[in-house]
């Protein structure tokens, strides 16, 4: 379970100080998973920073299963928005790397191999193709065996059909490992497929100003209902209403 | 195979373009002179046959003491490098003193370098440290600073420490830029180097460096011509070796997109 309570975040200091987030509440119930959407640079990323333990707040509190977030959390994974390979690292180094700073023995060739990545462990990113690098980024979250999973716009700048396998793995993966997962995306149509509960944030600084239940979510098919597309307008018109 | 045949093909090249303009200008300046002020590739080559030995060891000697030179100048350069482009503290308080330093040809310094070190080996292999150093440190330094943050916060989110992001993320994004500075500083670097053996050499003989060689047969212009030729070799010796480097420890570097699914 994830509690945000207050939450202020305000960068740089005296006359350069910018507020990012501004008295954020927000709750995420155990094994849910959420959608967070927002106009652009309102401060979607930094919340989610922020849930990690990367940005301590300026006011507020975080807790994680009923502990507060002082630091970064091995329970907890972040997957970043361009997945954060390290250029210089194998594919099998990348998946890897967590476990390693951890201090973990096990080795995440087995998540690989389920993400359809076995024989390519070899490989440095710049021999894959983008949705290649996104699974390795999620593979490497996924080898934490993370029990709150952070997602930051994981499938920004894909082409549609590869966008729409990276939806379904998020959503086939959080069926199995039944994780609490927070999706920051601005992208409509993944916020309402993904998100059991959708929170729109305001301009920057970021509060929450809407949230949109979304019970039809949860299987692959729900992209072709009526209530989907029902739910995206909706969404549209909450985000449109909210100057995005 | 095919890559290696053809990239020796082109050294081969070029050393014959090299021997060829050499002979040229040597003829051109005997017939416009009257006499020889050039000595000729082959003469050249006679004289280094001649004195196969002594030449050797000039050579061993001044690798070794380029080699130590290089090794030092990393080892001092590289963290220091490294931490005043990533944090930007050191960055503020530390990069005026660098940028003033830097400029200062440590050639100008000699007489204090002498004074406070003596004749000895040290003082030569601090000039080219000293050469070496500030490149080392001024190519870390920038390519330190421009570290993609994506690649921080990816270790940093799993917990690393201040070490564990140096480790992963600090040294081997810079290393590319930082072996490419060291290659281009050989050739500021083998000048140091004779300068340091010449200026600060005058009591050895000439097994003591190919510095000493050439200035030592001051009189004998084919033989001290082919200690020039050492000092060619023992630079293209070590550009080879440190692009060696850069291909074995930055491989990532050279692998092109084969795409996939």
């Amino acid at each position: 379970m994830i509690e945000v309570d207050g939450l202020t975040l305000i960068y740089g200091r005296g006359g350069a100080a910018v507020p990012a987030v501004a008295g954020l509440s927000m709750k995420v119930d155990s094994y849910e998973l959420v959608s967070v959407v927002g106009p652009s640079g309102c401060g979607k990323t930094t919340l989610l920073f922020a849930l990690d333990g990367l940005l301590a707040p300026t006011a507020g509190r975080i807790r994680v299963h009923g502990e507060e977030v002082r630091s970064v959390r091995r329970d907890v994974a972040l997957i970043l928005q361009d997945a954060g390979l390290l250029p210089w690292k194998t594919v099998r180094a990348n998946a890897d790397l967590s476990l390693r700073i951890q201090g973990r023995k096990s080795s995440a060739g087995k998540v690989l191999a389920d993400l359809g990545l076995a024989g390519f462990e070899k490989r440095f990113p710049s021999e894959l193709s983008e949705g290649m690098k996104r699974r390795v980024g999620i593979a490497r979250a996924l080898a934490l065996q993370p029990r709150v999973m952070l997602m930051d716009e994981p499938t920004a700048n894909l082409d549609s059909i590869t966008r729409e396998h990276i939806q379904n793995l998020i959503l086939g993966l959080w069926w199995e490992m039944g994780f609490t997962g927070v999706l920051v995306t601005h992208d409509m149509e993944e916020a309402v497929f993904l998100g059991k509960r959708i929170l729109v944030l305001s301009a920057r600084p970021a509060r929450v100003v809407e949230v949109i239940d979304n019970p039809g979510m949860g299987e692959p098919g729900y992209r072709g209902t009526s209530e989907f597309v029902a739910q995206v307008a909706h969404l549209r018109q909450v985000l449109g209403g909210n100057g995005s | 195979m095919n890559r290696t045949l053809r990239l020796s093909m082109y050294y081969l090249l070029a050393i014959a373009l090299v021997l060829l303009v050499w002979a040229a200008t040597s003829w051109l300046l005997e017939a416009t002179r009257g006499r020889e002020i050039l000595p000729t590739p082959w003469v050249t080559f006679a004289a280094a046959a001649a004195n196969f030995g002594t030449l050797a060891s000039a050579f061993g000697s001044s690798a070794l003491r380029f080699l130590i030179a290089l090794a030092v100048a990393f080892l001092l350069g590289l963290p220091l490098g490294l931490a005043v482009g990533f944090e930007s503290k050191l960055d503020r308080y530390l990069s005026p003193l660098i940028y003033l330093l830097y400029p200062m040809p440590p050639v100008a310094l000699l007489l204090f370098l002498y004074l406070a070190f003596g004749l000895g080996e040290v003082v030569r292999l601090v000039v080219v440290v000293m050469a070496l150093f500030f490149q080392v440190v001024v190519a870390a330094q920038g390519a330190a600073k421009y570290v993609v943050p994506s690649h921080v916060t990816a270790v940093r989110s799993a917990g690393a420490t201040r070490g564990q992001i140096y480790r992963h993320v600090v040294l081997p994004a810079t290393l590319p830029s930082v072996l490419t500075a060291a290659r281009v500083s050989v050739g500021l670097g083998i000048t140091m180097l004779y300068i340091a053996e010449t200026k600060l050499g005058l009591l050895l003989g000439p097994r003591a460096g190919l510095g000493r060689f050439i200035e030592y047969y001051t009189f004998r212009g084919d033989i001290s011509l082919a200690g020039v030729v050492g000092l060619a070799l023992l630079g293209l010796l070590f550009y080879a070796v440190l692009e060696l480097l850069e291909r074995f420890l930055c491989r990532w570097k050279f692998v092109g997109a084969r795409g996939g699914a």
